[in-house]
């Protein structure tokens, strides 16, 4: 069976080498930059995200939230019933994360914002808020940041940016709007929602560990 | 050429999480290797867009050809689909351990059958 498994991958691996070893002609890439301009903005990769392939996006954004909800789902009633461990009080911990959680927040925002102008966009905005999200975790506990947190209104502000976002790609999709304006508020609203998912991934699997 | 090595890099990342995804008979190996195929198709996907000298696809950033933007959005459509996607597997292979008490899927399909 390992044998059979080795050959296959060699054969796909062979396959794939031949592609890429010159033999045939790669097929010369396009000139982004047409894409930019007729789209206002200065960043190629933001103008196809969010511009030519904004169905892509769109869906994208729908499979990440019905991921999130299956999380939700599947590890809500996992709930660990016995004595939580207490969290470890590491005074370095805490002054470094009260520290560094302004400047990750406003890198995020930058990032976020500035996503048609240069690197960034609105998924590593959300990936960046999601992180300083673990860091809080990490220097107070994973339940008291979710009780400071409010969880249950923080599920309705991700569902809440997921409607506003599928109603700006319908505008932009019917009107043709060609703004920057557009391209912003959409990194904003990614931005919130991939954060709000990595918080719920991060703290039901922190959380919701069943009594194995 | 230099995004040679990166593809031939790719296209052993992709081999090695193929191998460990069927190879495998622990859940959670199975999608450790997912994990590293997916990078290597990631990988894959980057070093195509490269082209000798290119720069960034963005406007204003001097002469030269610019890298192809078409895979970089692709790759970043990628990346968050497979957080989304490895998050909602490991959450179906907690569920399993709890109900089942096993993670190996050859005992889970001898049960089965």
């Amino acid at each position: 069976m390992k044998v059979l498994l080795a050959l296959a991958l060699l054969g796909l691996g062979g396959l794939l080498g031949l592609g890429i070893a010159g033999l045939w002609p790669r097929p010369e890439p396009q000139d982004p930059e047409p894409v930019a301009r007729a789209w206002g903005v200065a960043n190629a990769v933001a103008a196809v995200v969010l511009g030519v392939r904004l169905w892509d996006t769109l869906f994208e954004v729908l499979v990440y939230v019905v991921a999130m909800v299956g999380v939700r789902f599947f590890l809500g009633g996992l709930r660990w019933r016995g004595e939580l461990p207490p969290v470890a009080e590491t005074p370095l911990l805490r002054r470094a994360a009260d520290l560094l959680l302004g400047p990750i927040l406003v890198f995020a925002l930058y990032l976020a914002a500035s996503g048609h102008l240069g690197p960034g966009g609105g998924f590593p905005a959300g990936a960046l808020l999601g992180s300083a999200l673990l860091l809080l975790a990490l220097a107070k506990g994973v339940e008291r940041l979710s009780q400071e947190l409010y969880e249950p209104r923080l599920e309705s502000l991700e569902y809440l940016a997921v409607a506003l976002l599928l109603f700006l790609g319908a505008v932009v999709l019917i009107f043709l709007v060609r703004a920057p304006a557009a391209f912003i508020a959409a990194n904003l609203l990614i931005a919130l929602e991939v954060a709000i998912g990595a918080w719920a991934v991060l703290h039901r699997f922190a959380s919701a560990r069943g009594e194995v | 050429m230099e995004s040679l090595s990166a593809l031939a890099l790719a296209v052993a990342l992709a081999l090695l999480g193929l191998w460990v995804l069927v190879g495998r008979r622990n859940l959670v190996w199975k999608l450790l290797g997912l994990n590293v195929a997916s990078g290597g198709s990631i990988l894959f996907l980057v070093a195509l867009s490269h082209r000798p000298g290119a720069r960034p696809p963005i406007l204003g950033l001097g002469p030269g050809p610019a890298a192809d933007a078409l895979p970089q959005a692709l790759v970043l459509t990628a990346i968050v689909i497979h957080f989304a996607t490895l998050a909602l597997a490991l959450a179906l292979v907690i569920l399993l351990t709890e109900r089942r008490h096993t993670q190996d899927s050859r005992k889970l399909e001898e049960e089965e059958g």
